[in-house]
């Protein structure tokens, strides 16, 4: 999976990059809320870690609707100080799938990141089920109008033949005939 | 999670036809398992026997109506299969109007149209999509949409037409849902005017189909096939009973009506099979 982290705060930041990085992550940080966000723009990340309160234009809340508004299936994660719990509820009603308190505890975000990693292996394999799905029904289908249009127009050939040869007002050799006829303009 | 029985399976599928028509054999143990587990727990049941006498017993039928939205929830989605819309744009709904303005010169255009398992609604306003981009100003039409189901549950969600955003995600475009949805808050609401076109109440397609009235054109998508032949037959000779003489039937892209009912003969228009009566 591949994380932007956004933080101000410079040994916050060095400490998330070591952390994720040791952990298998592919990271990438950013000062403020305007790099986190010019950093999108360039690559589609798969998880945004914001703190809320960053200087600048681009606050945590911004980048978060910044990140949606881009994709919705990049999940962010808002990091809060304890005071401002609301905020970080606030957060989540706009789309951020999770947030933790300040000092962040790493094994917490591990567990998160591994859960979020689940959720998207499953959104995948079920879209990849539906993909299949689709191409086996579309398949079926142009197989199954085939059988139905010629089953059809084969049930109305045999209403005909039934219909010419059970004709008692010509002789017989003439409803063979025409009954011939029918089945050589198929 | 609590367990059917092997003798219990015939005791809840048996049941389960006899309120919905739905026709599931032994191998769907697991499924009626997740489906009906939190039903039968929140009932206090200790089997489904249990589960099965209380249902019968309960004279108000809610559990019966949780058994059946609980069964009866399938896959749906706006546009699904973009075959039957392509036709109904470019093929049914032109042919339709010409001949019904045709008929009625003068007076409004009269089209009816019915979903016969619309479940949560997608497909009826897809349609209501479609001949509101085709027909523009939709005053001198008289158009009525019906949706069924025989769910309660499926049947609330459709008249509320409130969608979140994995229901309404797939198959609608971002022009179209930008255009005929709301969004308020997490949920994604259809806008009155497509809204008001459409009509949906609870019907199970076993009933006879009373008060009803005759239709321009009818959908029976992917119901069908949960039924048994038996019962498939019945309905599709009901339908055919309350279809327009030039009437038009959709069934499912992966359906067939071959020795189901040869009232109806199939045609085809580009990638899709549409059914009028013989």
């Amino acid at each position: 999976m591949t994380i932007l982290v956004a933080d101000d705060d410079p040994v916050i930041r060095k400490l998330f990059e070591s952390r994720l990085a040791k952990e298998g992550y592919e990271v990438t940080v950013a000062a403020d809320g305007s790099e986190a966000a010019e950093l999108l723009e360039l690559s589609p990340f798969d998880v945004v870690i914001t703190d809320l309160v960053m200087p600048g234009e681009i606050g945590g809340i911004e980048l978060l609707n910044f990140a949606k508004e881009k994709n919705d299936e990049i999940e962010v994660i808002v990091i809060t100080a304890h005071s401002s719990v609301d905020t970080a509820v606030d957060a989540m009603k706009k789309g951020a799938v999770d947030y933790l308190e300040k000092p962040v505890n790493f094994d917490e975000l591990f567990l998160r990141l591994e859960k979020i990693a689940e959720v998207k292996a499953l959104m995948k394999s079920a879209g990849d089920l539906r993909e299949a799905m689709d191409v086996t029904e579309s398949s079926a289908a142009l197989t199954i109008q085939d059988l139905e249009i010629t089953n059809s127009r084969l049930g109305q050939l045999l209403d005909n033949l039934e219909r010419i040869l059970g004709d008692s007002g010509q002789d017989e050799i003439q409803r063979i005939e025409q009954a011939l006829q029918l089945l050589e303009s198929r | 999670m609590l367990k059917i029985s092997p003798e219990e399976i015939k005791l809840i599928t048996k049941y389960i036809y006899d309120i919905s028509g739905i026709s599931l054999d032994e191998s769907k143990k697991y499924l009626l398992e997740t489906r009906l587990n939190t039903i039968a727990e929140d009932q206090g049941c200790s089997s489904y026997q249990d589960f099965v006498r209380k249902a019968k017993a309960d004279a108000t039928k809610g559990i019966e109506r949780k058994i059946i939205d609980a069964i009866s929830t399938n896959e749906t989605l706006f546009f699904r299969d973009t075959g039957p819309f392509e036709l109904l744009q470019h093929k049914i709904f032109p042919e339709l109007i010409d001949a019904r303005t045709t008929k009625t010169p003068g007076l409004k255009t009269q089209l009816k149209i019915w979903s016969a398992a619309s479940s949560t609604g997608q497909e009826l306003y897809s349609v209501a999509i479609v001949l509101q981009e085709l027909l523009g100003n939709l005053s001198k039409y008289a158009i009525k949409l019906l949706g069924t189901d025989i769910s309660d549950a499926a049947v609330a969600q459709a008249s509320s037409g409130k969608y979140n955003k994995f229901e309404i995600e797939r198959g609608l475009a971002r022009d179209k849902l930008s255009k005929y949805f709301t969004l308020a808050g997490q949920t994604w609401k259809v806008n009155d005017q497509i809204r008001a076109m459409a009509n949906f109440r609870k019907l199970n397609l076993m009933q006879p189909f009373l008060g009803l009235g005759k239709f321009d054109i009818v959908l029976c998508r992917n119901v069908a096939i949960y039924f048994t032949l038996e019962d498939r037959k019945k309905l599709f000779n009901k339908i055919a009973d309350i279809l327009e003489p030039d009437g038009y039937l959709i069934i499912g892209s992966t359906e067939s009506l071959t020795g189901i009912c040869p009232r109806f003969i199939p045609k085809r228009h580009l990638r899709s099979i549409f059914y009028q009566l013989k």
